[in-house]
């Protein structure tokens, strides 16, 4: 490790401890163990097995400021908001609460929809909460305990059930490097039913660091469908951890889509903790340019009757790359389990690259787990069949590239998400869906 | 009889430097219904996929002209613009596209190309309830993926399905009677000879002289080693029905 690499994020962590003297003791304190943890731990290089395919030297490579709190214009969020969209909106402009651009209708009883700034102030218990289910011993995570400067608290009481989505939208915009740590912590009570959308968008040139930690907690029979929406510039290194936990019989379905950032790499963890949990983890990956994605993904199955289903494809044309490992770990005891992964690749041009890795650990009889991943190019009796119906060639190779990254988005059961994701793509391969 | 609409001379095709085709001729008019028949591995696929514009075959000499132009150097989507169809022996499957989509934008790509105003929703459904009925697909199957997950007898429907919505001026066959049952058999021959008129024609590639029992053809051929060894009426069809092919490799070895 050189000398310049151990004091990364130093200054960071000074500043914003100066400029957060109000907080909790607690806090305080949970920052210090946590920044202590990362100097120890120190970045992963590609050394590490799970960072192999990763190369974080452009995070490495400078002093990173925190970002300041700024202003923008409503109008200049609008690509970044979900159209028709009946939606619940936090919005925080490079890590701190834009409570001008929220939209914050009366909300039902039992539902709490507010920056964790306020929740510090207004509720005690939260230190039994936050930084409680995701490991500390990674050095992201521990990077974000550290320097978080805001984020979402989203908790729905027992029973409550909430169809309107949540929109948490995370944007930065930015004329100097800076890092942005932005905190997500999402409660569900029992046999509460919540949508969460997380997205995480820039504006202007400038290179950014945004290191995201959301903490996803599904209580007995609760319900989750949880949306990441990735729309970085190409100039940002986004590195992202979900950590998810999931209670008896509850569900959680969480979508990772990635559609933009110059590097990216999202860690899922999902916990299945009690009898009968379930979680359904899929993910898409729309590369371009020399875009780089990696997308790791744990689940561990720690008690008997849990199933959980994950399906990740990646399009990457021109110079992207796309790495997905994914991991199944049935623990002893877990029997029954039903467990399936699947990671689906397109190449679209010579030069994009694939890396996949799914695995499974069973420590457990009478399971049932499968794994499968597949790397290739367009089918070409299938673009040839549709010239043969009159569509050109180029639209013959959009159409069938959409479908395949629509199977990731049509499992979206948050419809107004689902239905902009898919004119997004429809306008991503053009000429799609007109007339 | 109308004025030549599809002409092959002498025609030498290619897959993998291999040569498959060795100097095929064949003149089909407007109107007009032919059957070509022959073994495996004779060249009849390879025939369907060089006149639809596959780019793994390679024309080596000779050329194909369509209402009077070759259309060699023609791309896929152009030929079938210009009214050429060709349904698969393998319809291949295309996961995530529904087939109602698919087919409308086919339709107007095709109907763009000829200058046509494009099919608005409302009148895309009218039509395909039409053809739906025509061809007797289940409309349960329109919605769905292109051939995913369908019967072997689905996707022939199916292909017949997309004849009738494209109504091609030059409908080429490739085997579309393989594998289907007495009344799937029917359902094609009944869709075909609704088809027929005095401005478009027919190439029905084939292994069995059954389906021509339901679609009667005006010139049958035997394709044999890459070239149109025989020629002759439908009772050409009904004599291979009855004797095999070797005869006509017999006569073919002593001409």
């Amino acid at each position: 490790m050189t000398a310049a690499m151990q004091n990364l994020f130093e200054h960071a962590y000074k500043a914003l401890r100066k400029a957060q003297p109000q907080e909790p003791g607690w806090l305080s304190e949970l920052r210090e163990e946590a920044f202590e943890n990362f100097r120890a731990l120190g970045l992963p290089t590609i050394k590490h097995e799970e960072w192999r395919w990763t190369n974080l030297k452009a995070i490495a490579a400078r002093d990173w400021q925190p970002a300041g709190p700024t202003h923008i214009d409503e109008a200049a969020l609008k690509p970044y908001l979900i159209p028709d969209a009946d939606e619940i909106r936090l919005v925080f402009v490079n890590g701190h609460f834009a409570e001008s651009l929220c939209k914050l209708p009366p909300l039902p009883e039992g539902l709490v929809v507010q920056p964790i700034s306020r929740v510090l102030e207004s509720d005690e218990s939260l230190h039994l909460k936050l930084a409680r289910y995701a490991e500390q011993t990674n050095p992201f995570t521990a990077l974000n305990t550290a320097l978080f400067t805001d984020g979402a608290y989203i908790r729905a009481g027992n029973s409550l059930t909430v169809e309107t989505p949540i929109h948490v939208l995370y944007v930065s915009t930015l004329d100097e490097p800076a890092e942005i740590s932005p905190r997500t912590l999402v409660l569900a009570g029992e046999n509460a039913e919540i949508r969460v959308v997380e997205s995480y968008a820039g504006l202007g040139s400038s290179a950014r660091f945004v290191n995201s930690v959301s903490e996803i907690v599904a209580k007995r029979n609760a319900k989750i469908r949880h949306v990441k929406l990735l729309r970085e510039t190409d100039a940002t290194s986004h590195v992202g951890w979900n950590e998810i936990n999931v209670e008896r019989d509850a569900e959680v379905t969480a979508h990772s889509i990635n559609l933009g950032a110059g590097l990216a790499r999202n860690d899922v963890h999902a916990l299945l903790a009690a009898e009968g949990a379930h979680c359904n983890l899929n993910g898409l990956v729309l590369g371009h340019g020399s875009q780089h994605f990696d997308n790791h993904v744990v689940v561990e199955h720690m008690l008997p009757h849990g199933t959980s289903n994950q399906l990740y494809r990646a399009v990457v044309d021109d110079k992207s790359r796309s790495v997905f490992a994914g991991k199944v770990i049935v623990r002893p005891g877990a029997f029954a389990t039903n467990a399936q992964q699947q990671n689906n690749n397109l190449l679209l041009s010579d030069d994009a690259k694939v890396d996949t890795k799914p695995q499974l650990e069973i420590y457990c009889d009478d399971v049932k787990c499968s794994h499968g991943a597949t790397s290739g190019q367009l089918d070409p009796n299938a673009v040839f069949f549709l010239r043969s119906r009159g569509l050109d060639e180029r639209a013959a190779r959009n159409l069938l590239t959409y479908a395949f990254a629509n199977d990731v988005i049509e499992h979206i059961r948050i419809d107004a998400v689902r239905t902009y994701l898919e004119t997004i793509m429809a306008e991503r391969f053009a000429g799609l869906l007109g007339g | 009889m109308g004025a030549p609409l599809l002409e092959i001379k002498d025609l030498h095709v290619a897959v993998d430097g291999t040569e498959i085709l060795h100097g095929l001729n064949l003149t089909v008019n407007a109107g007009e219904v032919h059957a070509i028949m022959g073994t495996n591995g004779s060249g009849k696929s390879t025939l369907t996929k060089v006149i639809a514009g596959h780019p793994d075959y390679e024309v080596t000499k000779g050329d194909v002209l369509y209402n009077g132009k070759s259309i060699l150097e023609e791309e896929p989507e152009d030929r079938a613009r210009a009214g050429i169809f060709l349904a698969f022996q393998y319809p291949v499957e295309v996961p995530g596209v529904s087939n109602m989509y698919f087919l409308r934008s086919a339709l107007n790509a095709q109907r763009k190309s000829r200058g046509e105003p494009e099919l608005s929703g409302a009148e895309f459904l009218e039509l395909v309830k039409e053809k739906a009925r025509l061809v007797d697909i289940d409309s349960g199957l329109l919605n769905r993926s292109v051939n995913e997950g369908f019967s072997g007898g689905e996707k022939k429907r199916n292909e017949i399905f997309q004849l009738a919505v494209l109504a091609p001026t030059l409908a080429i066959l490739d085997e579309t009677d393989s594998g289907l049952d007495i009344d799937a058999l029917k359902t094609v021959a009944d869709g075909v000879n609704s088809m027929r008129d005095a401005a478009r024609a027919f190439l029905l590639v084939t292994h069995y002289q059954r389906l021509l029992n339901y679609i009667e053809p005006d010139r049958v051929h035997v394709l044999l080693d890459g070239r149109i060894v025989k020629s002759g009426g439908k009772e050409l069809a009904l004599q291979l029905e009855d004797k095999g092919y070797a005869w006509i490799e017999q006569e073919t070895a002593t001409a």
